[in-house]
C-alpha cells in the first residue's frame, strides 16, 4: 500500500491562503458590526438603569432577586459552557470541530462578565446560620461546627473564579499562533495587541509541543471545574433554598443542560458567523453536523435526567418531593414547564429525526434557538421559584417541607425585564468585542487540518481521507 | 503510535473461521466443566424448589439476596454489547470493530442470565406467567405499576432487541462459512444466512438495519437498567434506596462493569484462540482501557453524589444506614474492598500505556472491577434491608447459604457455557465489519512521519 503522500508545495499554498483570507476577515471592520455593537450597548445601559433600581430595594428581600439569580446561571449555562464545543471534539481528535473550536473558547471570556455580575448573588443569599441543610454540614453534624456560615460564599466563589481563569487562559493559549501571525501580518491597533499577546511565539518545535499537551490539560481542567461549579450553583444557590427539595441528580441535570445550552449557543454563533459573518467557505456541513448528532443526545439526556427525578419523586409520594414537584413542575411555573419540556425535548427529538430538517443549515440552528429559549425558561422556573420560597434566611422556618399551600407564581417586574436585556445583551458585547481582538476562526487549527486531509479516488467516487495522529 | 495490520480477506477469514471449523483441545473441557456446574446449579434450584426458599439465608428482614443482587450485576454486564456495538458504531470509531460480535454476544447471554435469577429468586417458577399482561381465569389484570411487569418488559424487549441485533450482524458471515462447509452444516448455515449472496441491496438493507437497530435500541438500553433502578428507587421506605440518582447511577455502573466484562473476554480471547492476536491488538485494549477512564470515573462521581446526598438529608435513618455500610464489620470490609477494586486500584491502573497495552495486567484489572460492582449491588441491596427500622421486630444480616452460592455459580457457567457454544458454531470476530475496516483505513505520509488515516471520520 502507498501512503499518500501530501507535498510541501500543495499544503504551503493552501497553508497561505488560509493565512491572508482568515487575516484579512479578522481584521475588516463591518458596518454591520459597529451598528450591532450600538444596540447592544443601549440595552446594556437599560441593563444597568434596571440594576440600580432593583439596587434601591435592597437584598433583605431575596424574592425580587430570583429573577437575576436566572440571568446569572442562564449565562453559566449557556455562554460558559459553550468552550466545552472546543474542549470535547479535541480530545476526541474530532476534525470537523476546528472552524469553530475558537469562536467556542471566546464565549469563554463572558464569564469575566458573568463573574462581576455574581456578586449581588452573594449579598442576596444569607449565611448558614439559618440552619438550612447545606452541602457543608455547618452545625449539623459532628466535626463541622467550626466550618465558616459563608462557606457557600466561599467556595463558590472560588470555583467560578478559577473557572474563568481557565477559560481564558485555554483562549489565551491557543490564541497564541493566531496573535503571533497578527503581529507579524496584521496592521493598526490589533497589531500592537498581538503583540503583547503574543509572547515570543515563534512557532518552534517545543513550543508547539508545548501548546498541544497545555491545550489538553487545561481542555480537562475547565471541563472539571465547569462541573464542579454547576454542582455549587446548583446546591448552594438553588436546591437548599427550597425546604425538603432533596434531588441528587440535580447537579447532573444542571451540567448537563449546560452542555445541551452551550451546544446551541455554538450552533447559533456558528449559524450567525456562516450567514452574517462571511465565514461560509469554513463552516459547513460537517460543521451543523458534527453539533445536530450532540444537540440531539443532549436533549434526549435533558428528558431521561428529568424524569429520572420526578418518577422517584411521584412514585414516592413523599410528602416533602411532591410538595417540589407542586412548586416546579405542576403547580404555578407549569405553563413554563410545558414550554421548557417542548422546547428543550420534544422539538428537538422530533425535528432531528425528520431528515430534510436535521440536514438543511437552517434546522439544526433552529432548534437551537428553541434549546436557548427553552433554558431560559428553566432558569426562571427553577431560580425563581426557589427564590420566592419564604423564610430563605429565616431560622424560625422549617427548613425540612415546603409550606402548604402552592406559592404564587412570581412575575418579572420592570427593572427584571431592564436587567434581563443587559445581562443577555452584555455578554454578546462582551464576546462580540472579544472577536476584534481575537480571530474569530482558529487559524492555525484550519492550516493543520490541510495536512492530515486529502482526496482519493475510491472505486468510482471521490472520497476524504483524514488523518488521526495519536 | 497506533499499529496498521493490513490483512487480506483470505487470512481475516481463516483467523476469524477458526474457533467455528477446527476445535480446540481444550474446548471439551472447558464446556464439560461449565455444564457441570450448570448441573450443580439446576439441582441446587430443584432441591430450593422442593424443600422452599427457607434453604436459602432470606429471613425477615433480608428477602432480597445474592439472587437479586446477581439480576442487577448480569443486567449490568448486558450493557456492554449495546455501549460498544451501537455507541461506538454511531460515533464511527474504528477501534470497535474486532469486538463488537463478542459484545454483543456477551449482551445476549448475560441477559438470559439475568433474566432466570428472578425465577430463582420467587421461589414459586411455575407462576412465571403471572407477569405477562393477559387477563386469566379470575379476571385479574397484572399491576403495570408493579416492577414484576416493568421488569419483565424492559429485559425482554432488551433481549428481543440484542438477539435481533446480533443476528442482522451475523448474517454476511454465516453466509461465509455455508460457502465454507460442505453437507449438512453448508445447508444449515444456508438455511440461518437467510439467503444471503451479498447483493449491493442486501449490503444496502444490513446498513441501514444496523444503524437502525443502533438507534432503537439505545432506549431500550436506557430504559433497561433505569427500570431496574426504580425497583429500588421508588420504594421511599428503604433508606439507601429512595434516590433520584439511581437510574444514571445504574446505568454508568453497568456501563463500567459491561465494558470492563468486555475487555476481560477480549484477553480471553486473544489469549486462547490461536491468530485473533491478529486482529485483536494491544491498540484495542488501550481504546478500551481509555474508554474505561471515563466510565470509571464518571460512575465514581456519581457514587460520590449518591453518598453526599443521603448524608445530605441529615435523617437519623439515613445516617444509620451509612454507619452501617461504611464502618460495621463484615460490611466496612466489603465497602472497602469494593472501592479498591471498583475503582482505587484499576484505574490508576489504566493511567499507564503500558498496563493497558498489556493483556495479563488489563485481565486482573478488568476482572476486579466487576468484582467490585457485584460487592457494589450487594452493598446498595443487603444492609438497606438489615439494619433496623424504626416500626421492625426483627433485624439482622444475611448469610447465603450453599443453595444461593451454587444458584448463583450457575449463572456465571451458563453465560460462559453459552459463549463457547456461541464460538464452535458462529465466529466470535465479525468477519464482513473487519473487511470493511480495512477497506477504510488508510496512511498518509506527513514530512517523515506516516500517520493512520480513515476514510471516515
Amino acid at each position: 500500500m502507498n501512503p499518500h503522500v501530501i507535498t510541501a508545495k500543495s499544503t504551503l499554498d493552501k497553508k497561505s491562503k488560509i493565512n491572508n483570507t482568515l487575516l484579512e476577515r479578522h481584521q475588516r471592520n463591518g458596518n454591520y458590526f459597529w451598528r450591532i455593537i450600538s444596540l447592544l450597548s443601549v440595552f446594556l445601559i437599560l441593563g444597568i438603569i434596571g440594576f440600580v433600581m432593583k439596587l434601591n430595594s435592597g437584598f433583605s428581600d431575596k424574592v425580587i432577586w430570583g429573577y437575576y439569580a436566572a440571568m446569572f446561571a442562564f449565562i453559566l449555562t449557556t455562554a460558559q459552557a459553550a468552550p466545552m464545543v472546543a474542549i470535547a471534539p479535541r480530545l476526541a481528535k474530532a476534525h470537523w470541530r476546528r472552524p469553530i473550536s475558537r469562536t467556542a473558547e471566546i464565549w469563554s471570556i463572558v464569564g469575566l462578565f458573568n463573574l462581576i455580575l455574581f456578586i449581588p448573588i452573594l449579598w442576596v443569599l444569607p449565611s448558614l446560620e439559618d440552619r438550612r441543610r447545606s452541602l457543608w454540614f455547618w452545625d449539623a453534624a459532628p466535626g463541622f461546627e467550626s466550618v465558616p456560615v459563608f462557606s457557600p460564599h466561599i467556595w463558590t466563589t472560588l470555583a467560578l473564579c478559577s473557572l474563568v481563569f481557565i477559560g481564558i487562559m485555554l483562549l489565551w493559549l491557543s490564541a497564541l499562533p493566531d496573535l503571533a501571525l497578527i503581529r507579524d501580518k496584521g496592521t493598526g491597533w490589533q497589531q500592537k495587541v498581538a503583540k503583547k499577546l503574543s509572547k515570543n511565539w515563534i512557532g518552534t518545535s517545543k513550543q508547539w509541543h508545548w501548546l498541544y499537551h497545555r491545550l489538553g490539560i487545561l481542555g480537562a481542567l475547565y471541563f472539571a471545574m465547569m462541573v464542579f461549579v454547576h454542582f455549587l450553583i446548583s446546591i448552594d444557590f438553588l436546591l437548599v433554598l427550597v425546604p425538603g427539595w432533596i434531588d441528587a441528580l440535580l447537579p447532573i441535570t444542571h451540567a448537563a443542560n449546560a452542555l445541551q445550552a452551550g451546544v446551541a449557543t455554538m450552533m447559533l454563533t456558528m449559524f450567525c458567523l456562516r450567514k452574517f459573518g462571511g465565514y461560509k467557505d469554513y463552516i459547513g456541513y460537517d460543521q451543523v453536523w458534527g453539533l445536530g448528532k450532540l444537540l440531539f443526545a443532549l436533549s434526549l439526556l435533558w428528558f431521561w435526567f428529568w424524569f429520572s427525578s420526578f418518577n422517584v419523586f411521584w412514585y414516592g409520594k413523599k410528602p416533602n418531593e411532591l410538595s417540589v414537584i407542586d412548586l416546579l413542575t405542576t403547580g404555578p411555573y407549569l405553563i413554563i414547564f410545558i414550554g421548557v419540556f417542548i422546547l428543550n425535548f420534544v422539538f428537538p427529538l422530533f425535528m432531528m429525526i425528520w431528515n430534510p430538517v436535521r440536514r438543511s443549515f437552517w434546522g439544526p440552528p433552529l432548534i437551537a434557538v428553541g434549546v436557548i429559549i427553552g433554558t431560559f425558561l428553566d432558569r426562571i422556573r427553577l431560580y425563581v421559584a426557589a427564590y420566592s420560597v419564604p423564610g430563605i434566611g429565616d431560622p424560625n422556618v422549617s427548613k425540612h417541607a415546603l409550606p402548604t399551600n402552592s406559592l404564587p407564581a412570581h412575575l418579572p417586574e420592570i427593572s427584571d425585564i431592564f436587567i434581563m436585556l443587559g445581562y443577555i445583551s452584555g455578554s454578546i458585547l462582551v464576546f462580540m468585542l472579544a472577536t476584534k481582538i481575537i480571530p474569530v476562526i482558529n487559524i492555525w487549527e484550519q492550516r493543520e487540518v490541510t495536512m492530515y486531509e486529502v482526496h482519493k479516488k475510491f472505486h468510482r467516487t471521490e472520497v476524504k481521507i483524514l488523518g488521526k495522529p495519536d | 503510535m497506533q499499529e496498521h495490520i493490513q490483512l487480506n480477506q483470505k487470512e481475516i477469514n481463516d483467523i476469524a473461521l477458526s474457533s467455528v471449523l477446527e476445535t480446540p483441545k481444550w474446548w471439551l473441557p472447558a464446556v464439560l466443566i461449565s455444564f457441570g456446574f450448570i448441573v450443580t446449579g439446576l439441582a441446587a434450584f430443584f432441591y430450593m424448589v422442593y424443600h422452599g426458599l427457607g434453604v436459602t439465608g432470606l429471613n425477615r428482614p433480608v428477602f432480597w439476596g445474592f439472587f437479586i443482587v446477581n439480576f442487577v450485576f448480569w443486567i449490568g454486564i448486558s450493557h456492554a454489547g449495546i455501549m460498544i456495538s451501537a455507541i461506538l458504531r454511531l460515533t464511527q470509531a474504528e477501534w470497535r470493530r474486532p469486538i463488537t460480535r463478542a459484545a454483543e454476544v456477551l449482551t445476549v447471554f448475560s441477559l438470559m442470565a439475568a433474566l432466570h435469577t428472578p425465577l430463582f429468586h420467587v421461589g414459586r417458577p411455575w407462576r412465571t406467567y403471572w407477569v405477562f399482561p393477559y387477563d386469566f381465569s379470575r379476571g385479574v389484570w397484572p399491576n403495570v405499576r408493579s416492577p414484576f411487569v416493568w421488569d419483565p418488559s424492559a429485559v425482554g424487549t432488551y433481549l428481543i432487541a440484542s438477539t435481533l441485533f446480533v443476528i442482522i450482524c451475523l448474517l454476511p458471515d454465516l453466509a461465509i462459512i455455508r460457502d465454507r462447509t460442505t453437507g449438512l452444516r453448508s445447508k444449515i448455515y444456508g438455511i440461518l444466512c437467510l439467503g444471503w449472496r451479498g447483493t449491493p441491496r442486501q449490503w444496502k438493507m444490513q446498513t441501514i438495519v444496523g444503524i437502525l437497530l443502533s438507534a432503537l435500541v439505545l432506549p431500550v438500553f436506557v430504559s433497561v437498567h433505569s427500570i431496574v433502578s426504580w425497583d429500588f428507587a421508588v420504594i421511599a421506605g428503604v433508606e439507601g434506596w429512595h434516590s433520584t440518582i439511581f437510574a444514571p447511577y445504574f446505568i454508568i455502573g453497568a456501563i463500567h462493569s459491561g465494558v470492563s466484562a468486555v475487555a476481560t473476554f477480549m484477553v480471553v480471547m486473544m489469549w486462547i484462540w490461536k491468530g485473533n492476536d491478529r486482529i485483536l491488538r494491544p491498540d484495542h485494549l488501550d481504546a478500551i482501557g481509555r474508554l474505561l477512564i471515563i466510565v470509571a470515573t464518571t460512575w465514581f462521581l456519581f457514587l460520590f453524589l449518591e453518598i453526599a446526598f443521603a448524608l445530605f438529608t441529615l435523617e437519623r435513618p439515613e445516617i444509620a444506614l451509612r454507619e452501617l455500610q461504611f464502618f460495621k464489620w463484615p460490611f466496612s470490609g466489603l465497602f472497602i474492598l469494593f472501592l479498591l477494586t471498583s475503582y482505587f486500584i484499576p484505574v490508576p491502573m489504566w493511567m499507564f500505556k503500558n498496563v493497558r497495552r498489556s493483556l495479563p495486567l488489563m485481565f486482573i484489572s478488568t476482572i476486579l472491577v466487576n468484582i467490585g460492582m457485584w460487592l457494589e449491588r450487594f452493598l446498595i441491596i443487603i444492609p438497606s434491608l438489615a439494619r433496623k427500622t424504626p416500626f421492625a421486630f426483627d433485624w439482622g444480616s444475611y448469610t447465603p447459604s450453599i443453595v444461593e452460592i451454587l444458584i448463583v455459580t450457575e449463572t456465571f457457567a451458563f453465560v460462559i457455557f453459552g459463549l463457547l457454544m456461541f464460538s464452535k458454531f458462529f465466529p466470535l470476530i465479525p468477519l464482513f465489519d473487519i473487511k470493511e475496516g480495512m477497506v477504510f483505513r488508510d496512511e498518509i505520509k506527513i514530512g517523515r512521519r506516516t500517520v493512520p488515516a480513515s476514510i471516515r471520520e
